[in-house]
């Protein structure tokens, strides 16, 4: 039926519909949609996103000392000599360490990993960047790592597996805070998210004012 | 003929396969009892305030509200039955609970009723949680053969799977392609792989397939036996299943490189009847 299809297509169509195809997320329709919106596009918007595309295969590297996506090498977070290089946040994915830096509350250095160990699809340690965060760890006078890791089943059993292997280096390990979001409401909440929320419960700001006075 | 199915349902699930999908939503493997494996999407289950996403972890035990439609069902409400927290709090229950639903899923079948699988999978999660780890290997190989056993893939213990005669008291061999136990006088028949099955493993797998859980977690195997009796199962579920379970490679490097230790079970002892474990 798809060959069919493709067949009463023009080959550069066809083409670039099955391009988008195999882009995560993107499905039969959603990628047929793109297809004809780019050959609506003007042709100056097709030209610079092709060229975009280009660009980011030619001059993306990872930077050799956190493993982040970057255009040089060591990246700008790595260079910069104000940041706290005591501390380094693990973080699976590039785009986490971009929500955590627009947060503004962290100076420290990041860790990719570029996944997660995921014992189901065959993903073990050996497959993320965690050899390379071990040799960063003897080389710098790192003195906290934080495990920034996603709070389900698959990131926990990552930081767990590095707090194992973080043990015998005599750092200090922490991992982000667990419990309710912002807006959400008690009575959905899973019962795993409600014990984090209970274990790490903290003091009312007037309780802790007026013991400090 | 085309069967109908209700627009919406409820049942129970337990979540053996997850991946992302689209800007924020989950794509669920699910195993449950009525309908055996199935997916489902979870739409924005990955933002912050969602009201499933905490529920929809893998190896959690919930009950679910199913939308169908022309493409995937849709997750409407879901709501955790048993969260499994002694599993998620230690590396060496986390890798075996993983294990212990790959095989689930391995096993099972879409659109086909799945009860027994279902029921033996959940009790022995609730067992897992609380034991102590020189027993869970134990109730590992436990599963297994239950497992093989409800598919109707349980190994021959009994006799010489070849020639069906009684078996010796003395070493023999094992034949993941004939299907069990093989002895001297046939081991030369055929060009499959054979493992070393002496007397001891035969008697362990043997005490293994007729025990009750409690009984077989009491089981204490010494290091070759145990090492020997997880060869034979694996090869045997390697050859029924045609491809390797992938949380073994986890599993085997949790257990070995960093040798974890698991921590002590909190509360009621394991095999005390405080909690329905795994039906024998």
């Amino acid at each position: 039926m798809d060959g069919h299809r493709a067949a009463s297509l023009a080959p550069p169509v066809a083409r670039l519909i099955e391009a988008f195809r195999k882009l995560p997320g993107v499905g039969p329709k959603s990628a047929q949609r793109l297809a004809y919106h780019l050959i609506r596009m003007p042709r100056a918007e097709a030209e610079s996103l092709a060229e975009a595309i280009l660009a980011v295969k030619d001059r993306i590297v990872l930077c050799q000392v956190c493993q982040n996506i970057t255009e040089s090498t060591p990246c700008p977070i790595c260079s910069d000599q104000s940041r706290d290089r005591t501390r380094i946040c693990v973080v699976e994915e590039p785009l986490d360490s971009m929500a955590i830096e627009r947060t503004r509350s962290y100076d420290g250095l990041y860790h990719v990993l570029h996944g997660v160990i995921s014992p189901v699809n065959g993903i073990g340690a050996d497959d993320l960047k965690v050899r390379e965060l071990l040799e960063r760890l003897r080389d710098e006078s790192v003195t906290e790592v934080i495990l920034a890791t996603n709070p389900n089943l698959e990131g926990e059993a990552t930081a767990m597996y590095l707090q194992r292997l973080l043990k015998p280096l005599g750092i200090a390990v922490s991992r982000l805070a667990r419990g309710l979001s912002s807006g959400a409401d008690l009575e959905y909440a899973d019962e795993s998210t409600l014990a984090h929320a209970l274990q790490g419960r903290t003091r009312s700001a007037d309780q802790d004012a007026s013991q400090s006075l | 003929m085309t069967t109908t199915r209700p627009r919406f349902y409820t049942t129970e699930a337990v979540v053996v396969r997850m991946s992302d999908l689209g800007e924020a939503d989950r794509l669920l493997v699910l195993l449950t009892p009525g309908r055996g494996l199935m997916r489902a999407t979870a739409r924005s289950a990955r933002k912050p305030g969602s009201k499933l996403g905490g529920h929809l972890d893998l190896l959690c035990h919930v009950s679910i509200s199913i939308s169908t439609g022309r493409g995937l069902d849709t997750v409407s409400q879901a709501d955790t039955l048993e969260g499994f927290r002694g599993l998620r709090d230690d590396l060496g229950r986390l890798s075996r609970g993983l294990y212990l639903a790959e095989l689930a899923e391995r096993f099972a079948v879409e659109e086909a009723a799945s009860h027994g699988p279902f029921r033996l999978l959940v009790d022995t999660l609730r067992t897992l949680e609380k034991l102590p780890a020189d027993a869970a290997d134990s109730l590992l190989r436990w599963y297994e053969l239950r497992m093989l056993g409800q598919h109707g893939f349980a190994p021959q213990l009994q006799r010489c799977v070849d020639c069906e005669s009684a078996l010796e008291q003395k070493d023999h061999v094992y034949s993941a392609a004939r299907g069990g136990i093989v002895c001297p006088n046939c081991r030369t028949r055929g060009d499959d792989p054979l493992l070393p099955a002496p007397v001891t493993v035969i008697k362990i797998l043997r005490f293994l397939g007729r025990a009750t859980w409690p009984e077989a977690i009491g089981l204490k195997v010494g290091d070759d036996d145990r090492r020997m009796v997880e060869r034979v199962l694996r090869s045997h579920l390697h050859y029924v299943l045609d491809r390797d379970v992938k949380s073994t490679g986890f599993l085997d490097e949790v257990r070995k490189r960093l040798g974890v230790a698991e921590a002590a079970p909190e509360g009621d002892p394991p095999g005390d009847g405080a909690r329905t474990g795994p039906q024998g």
